[in-house]
């Protein structure tokens, strides 16, 4: 483990866009069955199994992109980044983790997603930050997601943060 | 009339792998940690825990009845702080912290059958309902 995981490629990572993700356009089915999962066991609003729109939480990109392409010269995109970004292509250093867990997420929403809707997901490496806990050192990554529909309208911004040690 | 300090109706769910398992269909989360005991068990956690995205999916569930249907669910943001170990009764829950031209702030968080706090936030919504007082 090492001293410190704030060493100059990662900081030097900080603002690039990493991938553009293209969904398939979401199906009524997509949001009836999104909402029956997220509401078991009980029974969702009636507005999601009529898929009038979707869930805030909902995600079109769950069983993988349309299109995607990687935004980093040194990746040729071969492997999908659904929720993260590219490390190694970002020249970040390839430690060993144990435990890679979600540490949170903050979002911010515009329009909601419909039946039919196409959306487009930048992601972009935020700020990354490093803390000592019971196991050892930590490291907090944070990818910023940017979501737009087909008609440029932003969906939602996100910052997932990623802990990993 | 909704006043700063209110509480709003919570969102309770027991959660096992059965919710686990639903939501990994749905969102093509297969992860180990929340399928099997001993992988989790390997990581240094007591038992299989659910995946973050669906605390996530609650604390939404339980803004959106608040909001209503045209509600608007503006903003949310938790941190993960204990994780959801098979066989609690989760608790989302919501404290309003401001009131702002129909638009809220409040407090969120989740938590297990003993109190403890999973994971704790904030939101802004504009409801559907709102009156001005």
């Amino acid at each position: 483990m090492p001293d410190t995981y704030m060493v100059p490629e990662v900081l030097a990572a900080i603002g690039r866009e990493c991938s553009r993700s293209t969904s398939f356009p979401i199906s009524t089915s997509d949001i009836r069955k999104w909402a029956l999962a997220v509401y078991w066991p009980e029974t969702p609003p009636q507005a999601f199994i009529d898929a009038e729109y979707a869930p805030e939480d909902f995600d079109p990109f769950a069983w993988g992109p349309a299109k995607y392409e990687s935004l980093l010269p040194e990746d040729d995109g071969s492997v999908i980044y659904r929720h993260g970004i590219n490390q190694k292509a970002l020249g970040i250093p390839e430690w060993e983790f144990m435990v890679g867990v979600n540490g949170g997420m903050d979002c911010k929403y515009g329009v909601r997603m419909h039946a039919g809707d196409v959306i487009t997901d930048v992601k972009s490496v935020g700020q990354w930050s490093e803390r000592q806990g019971k196991t050892g050192l930590m490291l907090m990554t944070r990818v910023v997601s940017v979501w737009t529909n087909q008609r440029g309208e932003e969906v939602k911004r996100t910052i997932n943060t990623g802990i990993s040690y | 009339m909704t006043s700063v300090g209110d509480s709003i109706h919570p969102y309770v769910v027991t959660t096992t792998v059965e919710n686990w398992n639903r939501f990994a269909a749905i969102n093509d989360e297969f992860i180990p940690h929340s399928m099997d005991d001993q992988a989790a068990i390997s990581e240094g956690f007591p038992s299989a825990f659910g995946m973050g995205n669906i605390q996530w999916a609650y604390l939404h569930n339980m803004l959106r009845t608040f909001a209503g249907v045209n509600g608007t669910i503006m903003k949310l943001e938790i941190q993960f702080r204990r994780p959801n170990t098979k066989g609690q009764t989760l608790t989302a829950q919501g404290k309003i912290t401001a009131v702002t031209d129909g638009v809220i702030s409040l407090d969120i968080w989740t938590q297990d059958q003993e109190g403890n706090q999973l994971a704790h936030g904030s939101a802004v919504v504009r409801p559907s309902t709102w009156v001005p007082a």
